[in-house]
């Protein structure tokens, strides 16, 4: 069925006098808890669900979003739910190349660096650095069924495409159960609860990007990988729909979001952007379990600064005339062809690089429905601050310390690696009591446990439910294992969080002021006794 | 013998102490700057806002010389400069930027205002809402960050009841509450009636603690509102008509200041048809 163009028309007008118009999205991989949109499988397998991915490019009010597929099982279930503010033309869906998200994970991600001191006795001049790297990651959620039954579904479909291995449709619905139901007849599994929030996605007149793959054209393709897909529309709002994708979702769930734009910055502005933890100085051993460790900083900084914020992991300025891509590098930064195929069209090739101003920002977001109410919106802002999360690791020199330089450095190498495992425990709350040795003897250290989380003694056990929910639990970090990883630190409990200090500051400032009225009331009263 | 007696009776307060907060009570612009202390404070102790230490003297020390300028000039009444320490809190508190030159702009803008823009001895825009959406428009290198306050629920009964203890001490109480009551009920009947989200949907963004600091400490500004008490309800109603329509159907961010700030030289036009004695703060 073709687009019917005076349709989408008037469809487009009303959908900006109703607000919603933005939004958009889709996409995630794998399985049941797509973030913007729900995956819906043919089959009753159960199907796992990454970390989604998301590149958003942003250029006037033009937003191009390309969603990972990252899809595991069989492909021939795969397919997704995504809400979209207008009825997308052919030439405005496409998918890209699935390296791209590789490419950007790798440039972008939490990152460790690495020094070596000299031996003041024995003094040469070599600095090594290195660097590890951290990716995005992934999880999973169960999928819950819904029965149904047939009726009349009022459920257009406005356009029908095929996009590569893709079959897309294009619908609008009169009400959430028609379509709840068109979409069950039709062989998608949707989640429970979903028409909570199908409902006021239809009243704001949203289109519903539906999609499955075609196994013939996928068989053509000579391939068993789905590649990433990509859509873009003008709209004037600046917002990916992450509540369809929580519509089943017991747990929480994990979004990376790459963004480009041509001024700074982005963040949410219905949502606090806090920066994560960075400049750390952190143990030599941590080396060997770099992935666990920042999952366990981003774990402990999201609990203490709130479960509702959006964190920044990445933030640079990658302007064709800046001198400095990244610093350090984790991985090589977005060439020109990366950028267009992304959806940057503004910069032009220059010489070898490309002109034009671009801000890269890497945001984070773990969310679930109890603590995001409201899908994402985004500013774009003038801040072209660069920002990373950065950690580091120093190696001492060894060898012969007989020089009066070599005692002092003996010395301030053990306060230093003191400092580092206080930093350590700080950071991602790990039982760092088991180190002992590495900040008193001058020598290289090898754990011979993986850290581990302190236990809470005051703690009643009923707090410990986290992990199996916390997506980030299962990140695949490279040199890191799963199994030994599953009981949550919690025993800095409330009292550090941020709800903790509120109570203390309100109480404060309530004390003060009932003060002042009662001082502020005797005196009016003595003043008047006076006259 | 019984007068004797009630003359003896034991001091509770020493003198000074009270005679200090005789003082300290004679101005309500005394209790502002201790509130919009407190939230700053709370913002970058409570809140980890990224504050860069020297920007936010620079804002105060521009704030104080900019009115001195003026005052020195004008009045000669240095206590307005109790009006700029009001001001520079709430820049620091609302408007974001990175470059020291905007900060200095966005203070000068903010004082000068209320020396400029002035009819029939009354300045008619809200000094920092005039200096913060000036700013943004000038130098397209600062923004307003809605979100920074997060939601919570404790923040909203702080600053809410802050407030309203300032504008009982002003009597604009009825500004705050005609622009909460439209804004919120035209939200709730769109978002919740209208679009079918649920009541969460709402009172995420009813907990925005810009929009309930906007609603205690800048619309109910007494100077640069229209003084007649219902044309300023019937202001304050349009203020909130206009921010939920850039608001839901221009998506525009801040979307109560915007509103303000266009509806703020009709001041001037609803004083003259309704008279009404003007406000001063002490």
């Amino acid at each position: 069925m073709k687009t019917q163009f005076a349709m989408r028309l008037i469809l487009t007008r009303t959908g900006i006098l109703f607000f919603l118009t933005s939004t958009s999205l889709l996409l995630t991989y794998k399985n049941s808890n797509a973030f913007c949109g729900f995956y819906v499988a043919k089959a009753d397998a159960t199907l796992f669900n990454k970390t989604s991915q998301v590149i958003l490019v942003r250029d006037g009010d033009k937003t191009t979003i390309t969603m990972s597929s990252d899809f595991e099982g069989s492909v021939k279930d795969f397919a997704m739910v995504v809400p979209v503010p207008v009825v997308l033309k052919r030439d405005e869906i496409r998918t890209v190349a699935s390296s791209l998200f590789k490419t950007l994970d790798d440039y972008s991600a939490p990152r460790l660096s690495e020094y070596y001191d000299d031996n003041p006795c024995a003094p040469k001049i070599v600095e090594d650095t290195y660097f590890y790297s951290l990716n995005a990651t992934s999880q999973g959620a169960m999928e819950e069924r819904v029965a149904i039954a047939k009726d009349d579904y009022h459920v257009t479909i406005e356009a029908q495409y095929t996009v590569d291995e893709y079959d897309v449709l294009l619908l609008s619905a009169k009400e959430s159960s028609g379509l709840e139901r068109w979409l069950t007849d039709n062989g998608y599994k949707i989640p429970a609860g979903a028409r909570e929030v199908l409902t006021p996605y239809i009243n704001s007149n949203m289109k519903f990007f539906v999609v499955k793959v075609n196994t013939e054209e996928l068989r053509k393709k000579g391939t068993d990988f789905l590649s990433p897909l990509q859509i873009s529309f003008h709209s004037p709002k600046f917002m990916l729909p992450i509540r369809l994708g929580m519509a089943n979702a017991k747990g929480s769930q994990d979004m990376i979001v790459y963004a480009f734009t041509q001024k700074g910055r982005i963040e949410t502005t219905n949502y606090r952007t806090l920066q994560v933890p960075t400049g750390n100085s952190i143990p030599e051993f941590v080396q060997n379990y770099f992935g666990k460790f920042y999952v366990d900083v981003y774990r402990k900084h999201r609990r203490e600064a709130g479960e509702n914020n959006v964190y920044v992991e990445y933030a640079w300025n990658i302007s064709g005339n800046v001198s400095q891509f990244c610093d350090p590098c984790n991985g090589p930064p977005p060439m020109l062809q990366d950028l267009m195929t992304v959806g940057v069209v503004w910069v032009q090739n220059y010489h070898t690089g490309y002109q034009g101003d671009v801000f890269f920002t890497r945001l984070h977001v773990t969310y679930d429905r109890k603590n995001f109410p409201q899908d994402l919106i985004f500013e774009e802002t003038p801040n072209r601050e660069n920002f990373q999360a950065l950690y580091s690791i120093r190696h001492p020199a060894y060898g012969d310390f007989q020089c009066e330089e070599g005692k002092t450095y003996v010395k301030d190498v053990m306060k230093r690696r003191s400092t580092e495992l206080n930093e350590l425990a700080m950071l991602t709350g790990w039982d760092v009591s088991g180190y002992h040795d590495y900040a008193t003897k001058f020598a290289q250290f090898i754990p011979n446990a993986e850290p581990h989380y302190r236990v809470p003694v005051n703690n009643p056990p009923k707090k410990i439910e986290a992990p199996e929910q916390n997506p980030l639990l299962n990140k695949d970090t490279s040199h890191v294992k799963q199994e030994s990883f599953t009981t949550p630190f919690y025993s800095d409990g409330d009292n550090n969080s941020s709800s903790g200090k509120l109570k203390i500051l309100t109480l404060s400032v309530l004390l003060m002021l009932v003060v002042l009225m009662i001082v502020g009331r005797m005196g009016k009263q003595k003043q008047q006794a006076v006259k | 013998m019984v007068q004797a007696i009630s003359i003896q009776k034991p001091k509770v307060i020493p003198d000074v102490v009270q005679s200090f907060f005789n003082w300290f009570n004679s101005d309500p612009r005394h209790y502002q700057i201790i509130f919009l202390s407190i939230f700053l404070f709370y913002g970058i102790a409570g809140l980890n806002w990224e504050v860069n230490t020297p920007n936010l003297l620079l804002t105060f020390f521009t704030c104080f010389i900019t009115q001195s300028i003026f005052t020195a000039f004008t009045t000669n009444d240095y206590r307005s400069l109790k009006s700029a320490a009001i001001s520079a809190l709430s820049l620091c508190l609302m408007l974001k930027t990175n470059s020291p030159l905007v900060i200095v702009i966005a203070s000068v803008l903010t004082i000068s205002s209320k020396f400029v823009l002035r009819f029939e001895k009354k300045h008619f825009f809200n000094p920092t809402n005039f200096g913060i959406i000036a700013t943004i428009l000038l130098t397209r290198n600062a923004w307003i960050s809605p979100g920074q306050w997060g939601s919570n629920g404790l923040l909203v009964f702080s600053i809410g009841l802050l407030g309203l203890f300032v504008l009982l001490r002003v009597r604009r109480l009825d500004t705050a509450i005609a622009f909460l009551v439209t804004y919120c009920a035209l939200s709730f009947i769109r978002s919740v009636i209208v679009l079918g989200w649920q009541p969460d949907f709402f009172f995420h963004q009813f907990t925005s603690g810009t929009l309930l600091l906007f609603s205690f400490f800048m619309i109910t500004d007494p100077v640069s509102t229209p003084s007649h008490p219902q044309a300023r309800i019937a202001w304050a109603t349009l203020v909130g008509l206009l921010a939920f329509f850039l608001a839901n159907y221009e998506f525009v961010n801040g979307a109560p200041l915007w509103a303000l700030f266009f509806l703020s030289p009709l001041t001037i036009l609803l004083d003259k048809i309704f008279i009404h004695s003007k406000f001063s703060w002490i």
